[in-house]
C-alpha cells in the first residue's frame, strides 16, 4: 500500500520537494544581504535606544526586492494550505470514486481502513513537511525584521512558525474529507477552497481567545501624544482621544480612553477650552491638550505582547491538529458505512 | 465446500429505492454461474454484497463458508467498466497486485500479459476497452482467488474482444476449476461460458439451475388456443402469448409433454431467458389477455 501511495502521489510529491527546495534556497542565500543591512544601518551594532535605527533598517529592507520576498513569503505560506487542499487533498478519494478504481483497489487484500490510513498518514506527513520546512526558512529569513515589528502581529503571526503547518494539514484533510463526501473533483476543490479560506478567517478571530490578555492601565501623561476629534457644532460636547498604545503592546486588542469613573470618556468638552471658540488655555491645540490632562483620564489597552508568540502558535497548532484527527476519525467512519 | 455463497432474504435498499428485494440463492462452488437479467435488476449489487463491497439492509448470506469480508484475498473481482489506474502502467498494475495481495502470482500474470501481446511500459489510460478489460481481468486471477467474481465485464467491448475475453476467462477456469459468477444483460454473452444461470429481474430472483437441466426442463409449445390452465399439472406456463387462433407457450415441466393438439419444441437459453424476462416485465399485458 506504501508503494501504491507513493506511486499515485510521486508527481505531486515532486512539486512540493521543489517548492520547499526552492523556498528554502530563495531565503537561505538572501538572508546575508539582509542582515549586510542590518550592518550598514548601523542596527546590528546598536546596543541601546535602537527604536530608529531599527526603523531605519526595516524600511531599508523593505525596499527593492527584499520587500518582495518579504511579501511573496507571508503569502505563499498563507496560500499554501489552500493548494494543498486543492491539489493534495481533494482529488485524493474523490478521483478514485469517479473514475471507479476504488473498485479496483478496494478489491485487493486490502482494507479500506488500511488504504484510507497509508494515504493520509503519508500524505498528511509530507503535507506537514513541506509546509513545516517552507515555514522554517521564511521564518528564520524574516526574523531580524519581525524582531522590529512584532511577531504577534495578525498578518505575520500566521505566516512564521509551527501554524501554516497546522493549517496545510488541516486543509488537506478538510480537502479529503469534501472529496469523499462530493464524489467529484472539481466541485470538491471549488468547495475545499471555500471551506480552508472560511477557516483560516475564521482563525484570525478566534485566536485572541487562546491566551490570557495582557492589560496597560495608566494616567494620561502630562506630555500625552494623540489625536483629538471633536464636532463643533455638536450640543453635546462630544470628543474623541486617539492616544497610540505603549510599544510592548505588538498585538493590540482594544485601547480607550477612561474617565475617573472608570467609563469610556466621550466628553464633554469644555468650549473655553476645545473646539474653534476656544480663549482659554492659550492658542491653538495645546489648550485642549492641558485642559483634558486635568480631567483625570486613564489609557487601558488590552493586547497581545510577543513573549505570548509560541504559546499562541503551539496551542492553535494544537487546536488545527485535533480538528484534522477528528475530521480523518469522520473519514474513516464514512469510507466504510457510506462509500459503495 | 458445496455453495460459494449462499443468500438469505437478502434485501438492499439505497434510500427508498430497493437495488435487491428478499434474494435467497444458493450459488454453487465450481461452476461458472451467469447472472442474468435487465439493467438495473440487482446484478451488481447482488456481486457487490459478495464480495463485501456493500453491507446488506436486510437477509443474510455466507460467502466460502464464512462472512463476507472486504479485501477478502479468496475473491477476485472485476469491477463494471474494469477500471484500471489509467495514468499507470501495465507494469505498475501488475506490482500493485504484487504488494497488496499476498497470494499473488507474478509468473502468472507476466505471462498472460504477455500472451496478449500487451506492451508492460504501456499506460493503462492508452488501452482499447478489450486490452482493459484483460488486465482487470489478470489483476482478479493472478489473486488466485477461490471465487471470481465478474460484473458485466465484456458489457462495453466489441464482439471480437468480447470472444478473447470469454476465451482467456474459460482458459483460466479449465485449468483451475474456479468457481465464477458473472453477471450480464446479454445472454448471448453467457451461453457460452456458463454452465449454471440465474436469472434476476427487477431486484427478484425469477429462476436458477444448471444450464442444460434447464434447456431440459423447458419447452415451447404451440397449437389452436388453449387456456394455459388446462396443460395440466406439474407444468408451469412461464410465458404465454396468444393470437386468435393460436397460443404459444413457453412451459415448464420436468415430464414430457405428449399432447396431439400441441407441437412441443426445444427452445434455446436466449428464449428461455427472455421468457423469465418478460413474465416479470408484462404482467398486465397478461391481465388484459384474459379480459377480452
Amino acid at each position: 500500500m506504501i508503494w501504491l501511495t507513493w506511486r499515485q502521489f510521486r508527481t505531486q510529491a515532486a512539486v512540493g520537494l521543489a517548492l520547499v527546495i526552492a523556498v528554502a534556497a530563495v531565503y537561505l542565500s538572501t538572508r546575508s544581504t539582509l542582515l549586510d543591512i542590518a550592518r550598514d544601518t548601523g542596527y546590528a551594532a546598536c546596543t541601546a535606544d535602537c527604536g530608529k535605527l531599527a526603523q531605519q533598517f526595516v524600511q531599508t529592507a523593505r525596499t527593492g526586492y527584499l520587500g518582495q520576498l518579504y511579501q511573496a513569503g507571508a503569502l505563499l505560506l498563507i496560500l499554501l494550505p489552500a493548494l494543498i487542499g486543492l491539489f493534495w487533498g481533494a482529488p485524493l478519494v474523490s478521483r478514485e470514486l469517479e473514475s471507479g478504481t476504488h473498485r479496483l483497489v478496494w478489491n485487493q487484500s486490502i482494507s479500506r481502513n488500511r488504504w484510507l490510513g497509508v494515504k493520509l498518514g503519508g500524505i498528511g506527513l509530507a503535507t506537514a513537511a513541506v509546509a513545516g520546512l517552507s515555514s522554517w526558512a521564511i521564518t528564520a529569513w524574516a526574523s531580524p525584521l519581525d524582531e522590529v515589528d512584532g511577531w504577534v502581529v495578525p498578518l505575520t503571526y500566521a505566516a512564521r512558525g509551527i501554524v501554516p503547518a497546522g493549517y496545510a494539514v488541516l486543509g488537506f484533510v478538510v480537502g479529503v474529507t469534501i472529496g469523499m463526501l462530493l464524489r467529484r473533483t472539481v466541485a470538491a476543490m471549488a468547495v475545499t477552497l471555500v471551506v480552508v479560506i472560511a477557516a483560516m478567517v475564521g482563525g484570525v478571530f478566534f485566536r485572541e481567545q487562546l491566551v490570557a490578555h495582557s492589560t496597560y492601565q495608566e494616567a494620561l501623561p502630562a506630555d500625552w501624544d494623540g489625536g483629538i476629534s471633536l464636532s463643533p457644532d455638536d450640543p453635546n460636547h462630544a470628543i474623541r482621544l486617539e492616544v497610540g498604545p505603549p510599544e510592548v503592546a505588538t498585538w493590540v486588542l482594544t485601547n480607550k480612553i477612561l474617565n475617573s469613573a472608570g467609563a469610556e470618556y466621550r466628553g464633554p468638552y469644555d468650549p473655553d477650552y476645545c473646539g474653534p471658540n476656544a480663549t482659554k488655555g492659550g492658542s491653538g491645540p495645546k489648550g485642549c491638550r492641558d485642559w483634558l490632562t486635568s480631567q483625570n483620564l486613564h489609557q487601558k489597552v488590552t493586547y497581545i505582547a510577543n513573549d505570548k508568540f509560541w504559546a499562541l502558535q503551539w496551542r492553535e497548532t494544537g487546536v488545527l491538529l485535533v480538528a484534522s484527527s477528528l475530521l480523518a476519525i469522520f473519514c474513516f467512519w464514512w469510507i466504510r458505512r457510506r462509500v459503495a | 465446500m458445496t455453495s460459494a455463497a449462499i443468500t438469505k432474504n437478502l434485501t438492499k435498499r439505497y434510500g427508498r429505492k430497493t437495488a435487491l428485494a428478499d434474494c435467497s440463492l444458493d450459488i454453487p462452488a465450481g461452476h461458472v454461474v451467469g447472472l442474468v437479467g435487465p439493467n438495473g435488476a440487482g446484478k451488481s449489487t447482488l456481486l457487490q454484497l459478495i464480495c463485501g463491497q456493500l453491507a446488506p439492509t436486510a437477509g443474510s448470506l455466507t460467502v466460502l463458508d464464512g462472512p463476507p469480508v472486504t479485501g477478502s484475498p479468496r475473491i477476485g473481482f472485476v469491477a463494471q467498466d474494469t477500471p484500471v489506474y489509467g495514468n499507470l502502467s501495465i507494469e505498475d498494475h501488475l506490482r500493485l497486485g504484487r504488494h497488496l495481495n499476498p497470494s499473488w502470482d507474478d509468473d502468472l500474470a507476466r505471462e498472460r500479459i504477455e500472451r496478449l501481446d500487451l506492451d508492460p511500459k504501456q499506460k493503462a489510460g492508452k488501452l482499447s476497452g478489450g486490452q482493459r478489460a484483460q488486465l482487470a481481468l489478470t489483476l482478479a486471477i493472478a489473486k488466485r482467488p477461490e471465487l471470481l467474481l465478474l460484473d458485466e465485464p465484456v458489457a462495453a467491448l466489441d464482439p471480437l474482444a468480447r470472444r478473447e475475453f470469454l476465451q482467456g476467462l474459460m482458459e483460466y477456469v479449465a485449468e483451475t476449476g474456479t468457481s465464477v459468477v458473472m453477471s450480464s444483460h446479454l445472454v448471448a454473452d453467457l451461453e457460452r461460458v456458463c454452465d449454471y444461470l440465474i436469472v434476476l429481474v427487477k431486484s427478484k430472483v425469477r429462476v436458477t439451475g444448471e444450464v442444460e437441466e434447464l434447456l431440459a426442463s423447458h419447452h415451447r409449445v404451440t397449437g389452436a388456443r388453449v387456456d394455459p390452465e388446462k396443460l395440466g399439472p406439474g407444468r408451469t406456463v412461464v410465458q404465454a402469448r396468444h393470437t386468435d387462433v393460436q397460443s404459444s407457450l413457453v412451459v415448464r415441466s420436468t415430464a414430457p409433454i405428449e399432447d396431439p393438439a400441441f407441437t412441443v419444441d426445444g427452445i434455446d437459453l436466449e428464449d428461455l431467458v427472455l421468457a423469465y424476462m418478460s413474465e416479470a416485465g408484462n404482467g398486465r399485458d397478461r391481465i388484459l389477455e384474459k379480459q377480452r
